[in-house]
């Protein structure tokens, strides 16, 4: 049951003829992504709800890249620059990495529902977060976020290999428990003493948005990006053995606890530092991978990259609906990812079961 | 009467009334006893809401409704206070120094019933919520009348749209026929309309954002409610006014598109102004607004910003801030 989605996981022994046509057909995917993420971020840039023409767009991003100035008004300038690029790359690495985190740790706990929120991380972020907005703690709100998260992550693993050795259950398990616990915290704080209307400033950052994106949260979520992605990356082949079990996984000359260990505090620091920056952003490393398992197979040397790149390219487009659909207005961009989320997952549920019943699983 | 100054008859009496299902207002003997012609009569936000009698013990869950009870000479009446946004305006401080304060939040609906009210005038319509101060039927059920100011009626149909200065007003004259003073209701109007239009109107045509709250995304002053109401009054020019609500979640691109004149600024105790000033110029995109460059602010209080016998001090004060400028 627990590895129906990942039947089209590719086993070691599998015809070499069938793998090359799969990583070739994943290189292609992996170009041609690659150019719609260029192409989304560009398009994503342009759009927005002050006037502002292309050409101005290309004249800012051209002055700043070059070190000139731009021949603009330094307001017009800086929605661009200090508006829109730095919101934009935001989207594009939370959005990687939370697909990133998807796929690892849809792997790591053999569950196709796992998520990157799957170890109270995101429970723990959003009480850090709450802390600070509501009782006024002068604590910046990303590090509180962060040490939330970190300390969530703390208590999962903790009570997990006290329940029995980091085995893929019990880390679920103490999740739902950790997170069950700080998510009540989170409301008690806010039930206790929101004051006059700051409960929405709770809401909309509860709810995921990227609307206060600046460049330092840039420098956070590529930072944070770049550090977990090398060994998550590095990690591919260990996870592929992980998902036939451990006890195969051992045979493979795997160092399972070792492995899974670092795999799952790789995963705790990027979501820690991907929440910190956004907020709870929802579906997007739920989905991210199934939808890519279907195209790509389950090897997870093309699954994690290109699980990157569809979640960056998912999260740009879902935050530029955010910013134009009810402008002036603005939602919140996780209410636009649960609302496209929740039909695609549906649709992909249905397809894997047909799947599943064609290839007799 | 007497019967029901004491808790534990209070309650056997309510468990009495949920065993047998049998309306409050028989056991009781409360003021809407269906059998005695009832005074006053209304369609209040969508709930009809009837008085035999004006209403003696009143609670007052907001700022807003506060001071307008205290603004008709009520405060004799007032057994109890709660949810307050923030200090009293000095002119009303004295009358409400004795008013007791319930609780700081939204008090749940024993905690408010312990006073034994016999009428409960909400700011928000929210505030009459199971997790708040209780469902209006069911409380209506135990023979506490209920209230909202029609100004902050949101269901459709009674929603102001747009809310006007007429609307406050007939809200004092509606509130002061229920409790009985409708003398003070008629006075207050008479001296709020005068004041009101006394005001002369900044002549600038200055554009202006009512930032509210939010950091991320920021809470503003939309078409349709108390902001809009006062900002036009003070002859300002809402960047927003097409928004068809009260408030409205919108975005720094929109608010840098527009590069207001001034930006006005609610100062709440939990959200004050010289923070918004500070996010503001942290801000990589808003500190390059005009207004902001040039310290061009105007500052109003919380409890101002909701409709009530605040709104024409809050556009004098808005007046008087912009002739500084």
């Amino acid at each position: 049951m627990k590895r129906v989605v990942l039947t089209s996981q590719l086993s070691p022994d599998e015809p070499r003829a069938s793998h090359d046509r799969r990583s070739s057909r994943s290189v292609i995917a992996a170009c041609v992504l690659a150019v719609t993420a260029l192409v989304s971020l560009f398009a994503a840039i342009v759009t927005g709800p002050a006037d502002i023409s292309p050409m101005e767009v290309m004249g800012s991003l051209w002055g700043h890249l070059t070190g000139g100035i731009p021949a603009m008004s330094p307001l017009r300038d800086a929605i661009i620059w200090e508006g829109r690029v730095p919101r934009v790359l935001t989207a594009a690495a939370v959005g990687g990495g939370l697909a990133l985190c998807g796929a690892v740790m849809q792997a790591l706990t053999r569950n196709p529902l796992a998520d990157p929120y799957l170890l109270g991380l995101s429970s723990g972020a959003s009480l850090g977060a709450v802390i600070v907005i509501v009782l006024g703690v002068s604590v910046a709100l990303p590090v509180a976020a962060f040490m939330g998260a970190l300390l969530a992550l703390l208590f999962t693993m903790t009570l997990a290999k006290g329940a029995g050795a980091l085995s893929q259950a019990s880390v679920v398990l103490a999740g739902l428990a950790v997170s069950s616990a700080f998510a009540a915290l989170t409301s008690l704080v806010i039930f206790w003493s929101a004051t006059g209307d700051s409960y929405r400033e709770i809401l909309s950052w509860l709810l995921g948005s990227l609307g206060g994106a600046d460049w330092s949260d840039v420098a956070v979520a590529m930072v944070a990006v770049v550090v977990c992605a090398v060994p998550l990356l590095g990690g591919s082949r260990s996870l592929d053995g992980l998902l036939l079990g451990d006890t195969a996984a051992e045979a493979l000359g795997i160092a399972v606890v070792r492995t899974r260990s670092m795999l799952f505090a790789c995963v705790a620091l990027l979501t820690g530092a991907l929440v910190a920056v956004s907020g709870s952003i929802g579906f997007i490393g739920l989905i991210v991978p199934h939808a890519v398992r279907l195209v790509a197979g389950g090897t997870h040397r093309a699954l994690l990259p290109l699980s990157f790149l569809v979640g960056s390219i998912f999260l740009v487009w879902a935050d530029t609906l955010a910013r134009v659909m009810f402008e002036p207005r603005e939602l919140p961009v996780g209410i636009v990812t649960s609302l496209i989320g929740g039909p695609i997952f549906a649709v992909l549920l249905l397809r894997m079961s047909r799947g599943r019943r064609a290839s007799g699983f | 009467m007497s019967l029901f100054r004491r808790p534990t008859a209070y309650v056997a009496a309510t468990i009495v009334l949920f065993l047998s299902g049998c309306s409050a207002a028989t056991v009781a003997q409360s003021p809407s006893n269906p059998a005695a012609p009832a005074a006053v009569e209304m369609d209040n936000c969508g709930t009809m809401i009837s008085f035999a009698a004006p209403p003696e013990r009143i609670v007052a869950v907001k700022s807003s409704s506060l001071e307008l009870l205290l603004a008709l000479g009520a405060s004799e009446k007032i057994v109890g206070a709660a949810f307050l946004d923030g200090p009293l305006p000095d002119s009303l401080a004295d009358q409400g120094a004795k008013v007791p304060i319930l609780s700081e939040r939204l008090p749940s609906r024993e905690a408010v019933l312990e006073v034994e009210p016999d009428l409960i005038f909400a700011g928000w319509e929210s505030n009459f919520s199971s997790d708040g101060v209780g469902e209006r039927t069911s409380l209506e059920k135990l023979g506490v009348g209920t209230y909202v100011a029609p100004a902050a009626c949101t269901a459709l149909g009674y929603k102001p749209d747009p809310l006007t200065f007429d609307h406050v007003f007939d809200g004092f004259v509606e509130l002061g026929e229920i409790i009985d003073e409708g003398q003070a209701a008629k006075a207050l109007v008479d001296e709020q309309a005068a004041e009101l239009a006394a005001i002369v109107p900044d002549k600038r045509n200055l554009s202006t954002v009512w930032y509210s709250s939010g950091k991320d995304q920021p809470f503003v002053g939309a078409g349709l409610g108390a902001p809009e109401m006062i900002m036009s009054a003070a002859g300002l020019n809402n960047v927003f006014a097409d928004v068809d609500d009260s408030w409205a979640s919108t975005s720094w691109e929109s608010v840098a598109q527009a590069n207001p004149d001034v930006i006005v600024l609610v100062d709440a105790t939990w959200n004050t102004a010289a923070a918004k000033v500070d996010l503001l110029q942290a801000n990589p995109v808003t500190a390059h607004l005009d207004a902001v460059r040039m310290n061009r602010y105007i500052i109003v209080d919380f409890p101002a910003t909701e409709a009530g016998v605040r709104s024409v001090d809050a556009v004098t004060a808005i007046v008087d801030q912009l002739s500084s400028l």
